[in-house]
């Protein structure tokens, strides 16, 4: 008896603390979104799974701080909003990147898209982009021809990564001004003896891009260059030896290597493992990655790399801290660390609340508006006069660049960069691999 | 003059080496065939298992990876194994439709099985002859390939020894004949399904290792593509031939490769399906194929 009334006593309290817990939560009853949905357009199945992940799992670490600063201020709406990410997996397709995007607007109607990676599937989705008004920051896609073209409205796309014009003017400039006067004084050529340069690129308006920006840059620059080798492969390809071979058979000072991360890794191995190819190969910034690192071992040593972030280079001055802490950031949450892409991404999603929060509002005309006129101060990648914001005609944001020679590192048994050029935020000097063999005199 | 018949001797050496593997995987495809008349599109991932066994059994042992040719044969000749009692067997004959249905699931399931156990990032190892080379001639060839072509080879013999004089291998050439002929002569043909499944899984698996240990990258997707050529070459070679699909896989790996070097990487991919209609619409039933299969 005593028992059932200490039961009931209890019951009852328990019942009373649950009706006032009822009471005090309840909340006046609020109109409007409860939350900021940001569509991340992420590779995170295909051949570039690698990078997918990295974009967005950074997008989420960006994603976690603004939340934990409490949101985003809306001023429309009186208060601040959290950020939600929704996943958008183009599976590395262009008919993935289709869906993904058609499922991210239509379905879980977020106010605003991130990320993008290959220029090809970027472009097949741009039209949907278009036709939706969907403002979308892609940090990858970087051919000139998505960001310039003229067939579709492309007014809400911001496109926060240097285009091909960009990081092959960088890296041609490098080999002129670097690369050609070293190999000359070591092996004794003329000073009129051009450099012999062999284009290996991807079959995609990424490689092609890149392609077309060398061969109009060296007429119009008037630059002591020879493409002595144009050779083309398909997205995804794992097997170069006979592609090397030919590129071989021309005797190049140097091969331009159009590549994703996965596809540099097995051509860097098999060109000097397999074909004997003692040639430097001069990369792009998108392979700047933790994972080109590990995965091409000691055939990385004395390669080339034009980037924009490097995971294990970090540049001195005003965007250092922020880097190493964004590096330390992402390696205790996910173990390793972030490459370019991820660095990108993590900032357009610092973009993106920017614009909304310049914007008042979460609609998405008034967000493409506040992105047009946005002046973010630069984060983690050096930006042209200190600040991310978006050229008038093309939209696309302008980079400070630079080119990274690899090492061996002993300690991790993994090639490591540093940072060789421009004279502003160079750590070290350029030199020539001892193993190098120069193509014809 | 020499140069160029070096760097064409090269190519022509590449093209045995993708040779090698896309025989053993169109061979094991075309065993499994022309016993159980069933059509596996989920094929090429025994070819990842194979890749990913090498792997773990190498970073976990350190053992030479052509050792490993003695764990992955095994393992997937029992994956095969499983996959026919528990997939295919209950189906047999009830359809091509229902075949392909079950191979398309197998593919998704070992994909997304693999990505879940070791992630998809692409992965890649170094074989301890990585850095070794032999000269033939006027051309430098790495050891790992010259030992792929003799292990292909060496494997193909002791499968050619087994189908033609051994009790079982003539069994399973009786099934591969005449099914009920040789349920007339008292041939289990369920276990000769068994037993060829696994033989062609295994055979995959073999090709799985030597794709890791030549450097190749890979990931849980990988199979798809070669599984899509493996195809190519048992229509082009003649169902259910395994001399077809030997010359097949031989002549997709050298007409692939000199593509390659002749017009460009792009064509790589569709040179294979060129000369695949260009063969059929010469001769239907493919290079070794007889009318009827």
């Amino acid at each position: 008896m005593r028992t059932d009334c200490i039961i009931y006593t209890i019951l009852g309290l328990l019942l009373i603390a649950l009706l006032l817990g009822a009471g005090c939560t309840q909340t006046p009853a609020t109109t409007g979104p409860s939350e900021i949905k940001i569509g991340v357009v992420a590779s995170m199945t295909g051949p570039a799974s690698t990078t997918g992940k990295d974009i967005w799992q950074s997008a989420e670490l960006a994603a976690n701080e603004i939340n934990a600063k409490g949101g985003v201020p809306v001023r429309e709406l009186g208060r601040s909003l959290p950020v939600r990410l929704i996943q958008g997996d183009d599976e590395s397709t262009r008919e993935g990147g289709m869906k993904a995007v058609t499922k991210l607007i239509t379905q879980d109607e977020v106010n605003v898209l991130v990320g993008g990676y290959s220029s090809a599937v970027v472009s097949a989705h741009q039209s949907i982009v278009a036709d939706n008004k969907v403002p979308y920051i892609i940090s990858g896609a970087s051919s000139s021809a998505v960001s310039r073209r003229t067939d579709l409205d492309t007014s809400y796309m911001f496109f926060h990564r240097p285009n091909t014009d960009d990081s092959a003017e960088a890296s041609i400039q490098f080999l002129t001004d670097v690369f050609r006067p070293a190999i000359n004084e070591k092996f004794g050529f003329s000073n009129d003896r051009k450099l012999r340069v062999a284009v290996i690129y991807q079959d995609s308006p990424f490689g092609k891009g890149q392609l077309d920006a060398v061969k109009a840059l060296i007429p119009a620059k008037n630059l002591p260059i020879e493409i002595v080798a144009e050779e083309p492969f398909k997205m995804g390809e794992s097997d170069f030896r006979t592609v090397l071979t030919s590129v071989r058979a021309k005797n190049p000072d140097v091969i331009y290597a159009v590549t994703f991360l996965n596809e540099l890794v097995p051509m860097t191995q098999q060109a000097r493992r397999d074909v004997g190819l003692n040639t430097v190969i001069m990369a792009i910034e998108n392979n700047d990655d933790p994972d080109y690192y590990s995965g091409v071992g000691v055939y990385g040593d004395g390669m080339i790399m034009e980037s924009r972030f490097s995971p294990y280079a970090v540049p001195a001055g005003s965007t250092e801290a922020a880097t190493r802490k964004f590096l330390s950031d992402f390696d205790k949450k996910y173990g390793g660390f972030a490459g370019m892409m991820g660095a990108a991404t993590y900032e357009s999603v610092y973009v993106a609340a920017a614009a909304i929060e310049q914007a008042g509002s979460l609609d998405r005309a008034k967000i493409r508006d506040a992105l047009a006129t946005i002046r973010v101060p630069q984060m983690m990648e050096i930006m042209k006069n200190g600040t991310i914001s978006f050229s008038p005609e093309f939209r696309e944001s302008k980079f400070e660049l630079y080119v990274v020679q690899l090492a061996m590192d002993q300690k991790s048994g993994e090639p490591r960069p540093v940072i060789v050029w421009p004279e502003s935020l160079k750590a070290g000097e350029f030199s020539i691999p001892d193993w190098y063999t120069p193509g014809s005199p | 003059m020499d140069g160029g018949i070096a760097v064409l001797g090269q190519v022509a050496f590449w093209g045995l080496y993708s040779g090698c593997i896309y025989i053993l995987l169109a061979t094991g495809l075309n065993l499994i065939f022309g016993v159980m008349k069933v059509v596996n599109f989920a094929h090429g991932e025994f070819l990842m298992l194979g890749t990913y066994i090498t792997f773990f059994f190498f970073v976990i042992s350190g053992f030479n990876p052509y050792l490993l040719l003695f764990l992955s044969i095994p393992i997937l000749i029992g994956a095969g194994i499983i996959v026919e009692r528990l997939c295919f067997r209950p189906i047999l004959g009830t359809g091509k439709l229902n075949e392909i249905f079950i191979s398309l699931g197998l593919i998704y399931i070992f994909q997304n099985g693999v990505a879940m156990v070791f992630t998809d990032e692409w992965r890649s190892m170094k074989s301890p002859f990585a850095d070794l080379t032999i000269g033939i001639g006027p051309i430098q060839l790495p050891l790992d390939y010259i030992i792929i072509v003799v292990i292909t080879a060496i494997i193909l013999v002791g499968l050619s020894v087994f189908l033609d004089r051994t009790t079982t291998g003539k069994a399973i050439r009786a099934s591969s004949q005449n099914r009920k002929g040789a349920m007339l002569m008292g041939i289990n043909v369920e276990r000769m399904d068994m037993l060829t499944f696994g033989i062609g899984a295994g055979l995959a698996g073999a090709a799985g290792t030597l794709w890791a240990v030549s450097g190749q990258v890979f990931n849980p997707y990988m199979g798809s593509v070669p599984a899509i050529k493996g195809f190519a070459i048992i229509i082009l070679g003649g169902l259910g031939s395994i001399p077809g699909a030997i010359i097949g896989g031989l002549a997709i790996g050298m007409v692939e490769n000199f593509t390659a070097f002749f017009l460009g990487g792009s064509w790589k991919d569709a040179i294979s399906f060129i000369l695949l209609i260009v063969v059929l619409l010469v001769r239907p039933t493919g290079l070794f194929g007889e009318a009827g299969e």
